[in-house]
């Protein structure tokens, strides 16, 4: 298997007793220059605002407390530890950290310069790459992506028909180990599709010529490796137990990398478009009994009962998307609300790298076109936990939880709010970056 | 064929041959000539809109977009650009399945922004004969109105974006650096659904740009987002005239793959964009002393045959256009990224004599906002797109508010269909990044953008006089729910969300039609 990644499948980083000096050298060496630079760990007591926890109703003066990387406790009267630095809250909101369930970060810095983007290998079947191997710890677009209160990505290749394994990471850590949650948390697939743009569409493998005979070929390839996995799965299962097999194949990195899906116990992330793709993916996933999550589909609304009906999730989005041309205006925005109705889980995710900063302003068009506000805020948050196996550490402000705690001025949805103090496993993350820097730099010129 | 008039013939029978370039300026009339003929037929079947677009096709020349100029001389040398303006646009005699606003229409009761006098507060607007007869607290509706009710509703003045590629058939020409002869008017068409889509989300006017391949690129096109009626109408009727200029890496090529022995065009450094700037206005200014000399000795001809005995000066069409330029008749609307860059230009600018009007995308403005703000440029930028490519790197979305805080004219544009759907809320992240005010973020893609183009006197805020273009929504326009319910031009309700196809009502509609078989099936 891949090196550094050796972990088995599912595995979680354990809660990082992590080096304090992260936030020091943040604080000190990259932004010494800005005021608010100063950082610590230790135990803080978020009092006088309002508590919105996501599960659970939204306490009003309320306090969280914040101690060795996890929420102590959340509540309306809660006794602050001897000691805790006090962050004063009045008029202001706590809310837990948001999850993008689709991004390149740190896979990409500058979009048109080759050297520095390792979001798609050359191939069509590249199961056996681990997106955490490229994962750039220092990528100036993190710091930027953060200060909105987006705490946590998976962030992955996208593209081939199979891109490798997705990593959940949150936005800190000195080395891409420390950043991750789960190093491998779920396959990335591309169903094969006749066009129609978008991420899920082929937009950059588009096949030629006879489009339809690709799809076909490319849906047939697609099934002849799972069923090669499930093969190569049952041979391993029956040698782990101790079972003979004649002719047993020698060990195959992309085998490896599909057994844990191909058992169910990974899921696989499908980034699909139109309704044949999506039905393509219902059909594999009946065939080898694959958890499936769907992901950027326009189509979903069409079959919002039957999703909902299998527990199939659907991370929605990007929403800064034109419908296809025969949608009515409406239908990217709208979609969102209609699958949460229908009570399909959703997430949202941007998908690229750069603009993961707006992500909760993904959410917001839809909450203008159908999708309750709260329901908009879960899936930003304790969805995607859910989806990605971590909702008893992630998504919410509960006791236990690690403390990804964002405080803003306003519904983080709306554009006019801002994020006033940062949590990451909590530490105080420094709401500083290379575009406040430059700010700072250019309004102090003097005029002339 | 060699005048204004004569490029202004629409040869409808010509079909357009692939590959044709504009290197040969025959050529190019053709396919300028075919690409006339709207791609899209309008909305309605409307006979009024057919005749309408079989004059256009047949008598080759639409009142709107008719040239001012006299045959033998550059236009810009003459006549004013709009001399020869069409009659106002009698909309509400066309037929269209959008409701007729009526002569006389006022929205009661709603939260009104301004973008000039702040906000009203349970206000009423009059609208007669499609302008804004009207606003404030106290106005009495007059008897007779159609009633919009606004009570919890907002209303902004009709969304301006300051730059859009939408409507157009074709935006770059990629073979040559300079193509100020290309008109962006002559390729227009309705586009499909993607104008509706735009007036869904409350944008009402466009400033349609020629691409960015080239250091001096077309004439633009401002337009209303008349949809449905024929492509003509689009035209925002007395709009002054522009042309794209850009700068960096995309008149450099550099993001180009040639293909072995394909050779890269000139420019490819910054420094060959500033000399190929200077070489082609100090053509134009010898191109102008040219035509003056020739109108001088006209002038002073004595006799006939003396007149007669006079050569003019060859029409270069591409020189034409900047002498426009020179003579502050056409708007430079420059696209450039970073701070050296636009420094150069203003230097240009300087001493040829002419204003930038604005720079656009503009992205490392904020590190000279005071140079631009001196310039009395105005700038039109994204509100938060970065890391696209290198000369984005610098690129930070307090650019916006920084500079406005220098004195800068700014706006807060698309360039993209999509964008341009929802640019109220692009808007609001000057408030995020940079602490703008509310007036002023609104004014970054509704008086600013108007200012920009020129168009100040007509749209860009919601006062007494100007056109009857607006935006209703159901929240504040920077609120996360805010959703457009009606978008008026002209006080002509364009979008209503109430008559329009939503995907709620297709789902009812998919339900109702099959109810026996499973949802997943259409």
């Amino acid at each position: 298997m891949t090196g550094n990644w050796e972990r088995g499948t599912g595995n979680t980083v354990p809660l990082p007793g992590r080096s304090r000096s992260l936030a020091v050298w943040l604080g000190m060496t990259v932004l010494a220059s800005v005021a608010q630079g100063q950082t610590q760990t230790g135990t803080y007591v978020i009092r006088g605002g309002t508590v919105v926890p996501v599960v659970g109703a939204r306490i009003p003066n309320g306090a969280v407390v914040i101690s060795g990387g996890k929420i102590q406790a959340v509540g309306a009267n809660v006794q602050a530890p001897q000691g805790a630095t006090v962050i004063d809250a009045t008029g202001l909101f706590v809310y837990p950290g948001m999850i993008d369930s689709g991004t390149e970060l740190g896979l990409t810095e500058i979009g048109s310069v080759p050297g520095s983007t390792d979001t798609r290998e050359i191939g069509d079947f590249n199961p056996q790459d681990v997106a955490l191997t490229a994962v750039n710890a220092h990528s100036e677009l993190i710091p930027v992506t953060r200060v909105n209160g987006v705490t946590t990505v998976v962030t992955s290749a996208t593209g081939a028909l199979m891109s490798g394994t997705a990593a959940l990471i949150d936005l800190w850590g000195w080395t891409p180990d420390e950043m991750a949650i789960t190093p491998r948390v779920a396959q990335v697939m591309s169903y094969p599709s006749s066009g129609g743009g978008g991420r899920g569409g082929g937009f950059g493998g588009r096949p030629q010529g006879d489009t339809a005979e690709t799809v076909s070929r490319q849906a047939r390839a697609m099934r002849d490796l799972f069923a090669d996995a499930r093969a190569y799965a049952d041979v391993k299962a029956k040698l782990a137990a101790g079972g003979s097999v004649p002719n047993a194949s020698r060990v195959n990195q992309a085998m490896e990398s599909l057994v844990p899906a191909i058992r169910g116990e990974m899921p696989i992330i499908f980034d699909v478009n139109t309704i044949e793709q999506i039905r393509g993916v219902l059909t594999l996933a009946d065939s080898f009994k694959l958890k499936v999550i769907l992901r950027g589909p326009r189509d979903a609304w069409r079959v919002a009962d039957t999703l909902a009906t299998r527990g199939i999730p659907v991370i929605v989005g990007p929403t800064t998307q034109v419908p296809g041309s025969d949608d009515p205006y409406d239908a990217i925005y709208a979609q969102p609300g209609v699958l949460a109705k229908a009570g399909v889980k959703i997430a949202f995710q941007t998908s690229g790298a750069s603009d993961v900063r707006d992500l909760p302003y993904n959410a917001a068009l839809a909450t203008a076109y159908g999708l309750d506000m709260d329901e908009a805020m879960k899936a930003l948050t304790i969805n995607p936990a859910q989806i990605f196996g971590v909702a008893d550490r992630y998504g919410s402000l509960e006791p236990g939880k690690v403390a990804n705690v964002m405080v803003t001025t306003g519904n983080p949805l709306d554009v006019r709010s801002n994020v006033k103090y940062l949590f990451i496993r909590g530490e105080q993350v420094p709401l500083t970056d290379r575009h406040t820097k430059l700010y700072e730099q250019f309004r102090a010129r003097p005029k002339p | 064929m060699n005048t204004r008039e004569g490029w202004g013939m629409r040869d409808v029978g010509k079909l357009r041959e692939p590959g044709t370039g504009n290197r040969e300026r025959v050529s190019f009339r053709a396919q300028r000539g075919i690409a006339l003929v709207p791609v899209e037929s309008p909305r309605s079947g409307s006979l009024r809109s057919l005749a309408a677009l079989g004059m256009t096709l047949l008598l080759g020349a639409s009142p709107a977009f008719a040239q001012a100029g006299n045959p033998q001389r550059p236009a810009a040398a003459t006549a004013a650009p709009n001399a020869q303006q069409a009659p106002p646009l009698d909309l509400t005699a066309v037929s269209l399945p959008i409701p007729p606003a009526g002569k006389l229409v006022a929205i009661t009761n709603a939260t009104i922004m301004t973008a000039s006098n702040g906000t009203i507060e349970k206000g009423t607007i009059v609208i007669r004969d499609g302008k804004i007869a009207a606003v404030g607290a106290d106005v009495p509706v007059p008897a007779g109105a159609k009633i919009i009710d606004g009570t919890g509703k907002y209303v902004t003045p009709g969304i301006i974006d300051a730059h859009s590629h939408s409507a157009a058939e074709a935006i770059n020409e990629g073979t040559l650096s300079i193509t100020s002869m290309v008109r962006i008017e002559d390729v227009l068409r309705q586009d499909g659904i993607s104008l509706y889509r735009q007036l869904a989300g409350g944008t009402t006017t466009l400033n349609i740009l020629h691409g960015s391949a080239n250091t001096i690129g077309g004439q633009n096109a401002v337009v209303k987002l008349r949809y449905g009626l024929p492509v003509d109408s689009l035209k925002f009727e007395g709009a002054p005239p522009g042309i794209k200029f850009a700068l960096g890496e995309n008149v450099r090529q550099t993001n180009r793959n040639l293909q072995p022995g394909q050779q890269g065009r000139f420019p490819r450094t910054r420094m060959g964009v500033e000399d190929l700037l200077r070489d082609a206005f100090t053509r134009a200014q010898e191109y102008r002393r040219d035509w003056q000399q020739y109108d001088a000795k006209k002038k002073a001809a004595k006799t006939a045959a003396e007149r007669a005995a006079l050569i003019p000066p060859a029409r270069d069409l591409e020189l034409d256009a900047l002498v426009e330029v020179l003579e502050g008749k056409r708007l430079v609307h420059c696209h450039s990224y970073r701070a050296d860059e636009i420094l150069m230009m203003l230097r240009v600018a300087k001493d040829f004599g002419f204003r930038v009007a604005t720079f656009q995308h503009v992205l490392e403005g904020y590190k000279i906002a005071d140079e631009l703000a001196k310039a009395g440029s105005g700038a039109s930028t994204f509100a938060d797109e970065w890391a696209y490519k290198m000369e984005a790197w610098d690129a930070i979305p307090y650019n916006a508010a920084l500079m406005a805080e220098r004195g800068v004219v700014v706006t807060i544009n698309s360039d993209s269909d999509e964008r341009a759907r929802r640019l109220y809320q692009e808007a609001a992240k000057a408030m995020h990044y940079g602490g703008a005010s509310e007036q002023e973020a609104l004014k970054m893609i509704t008086l600013n953008a108007a200012k920009q183009l020129g168009i100040d006197k007509r749209v860009g805020s919601i006062d007494v006089g100007k056109d009857a273009d607006l935006a209703i929504f159901t929240a504040h326009p920077f609120a996360p729910n805010a959703r457009v319910d009606m978008t008026l031009i002209d006080g002509r309700v364009f979008f209503d969300r109430a008559t329009s196809p939503t995907l709620e009502q297709l789902i009812e509609q998919m339900k109702q039609r099959k109810p026996h078989v499973a949802s997943e099936d259409r």
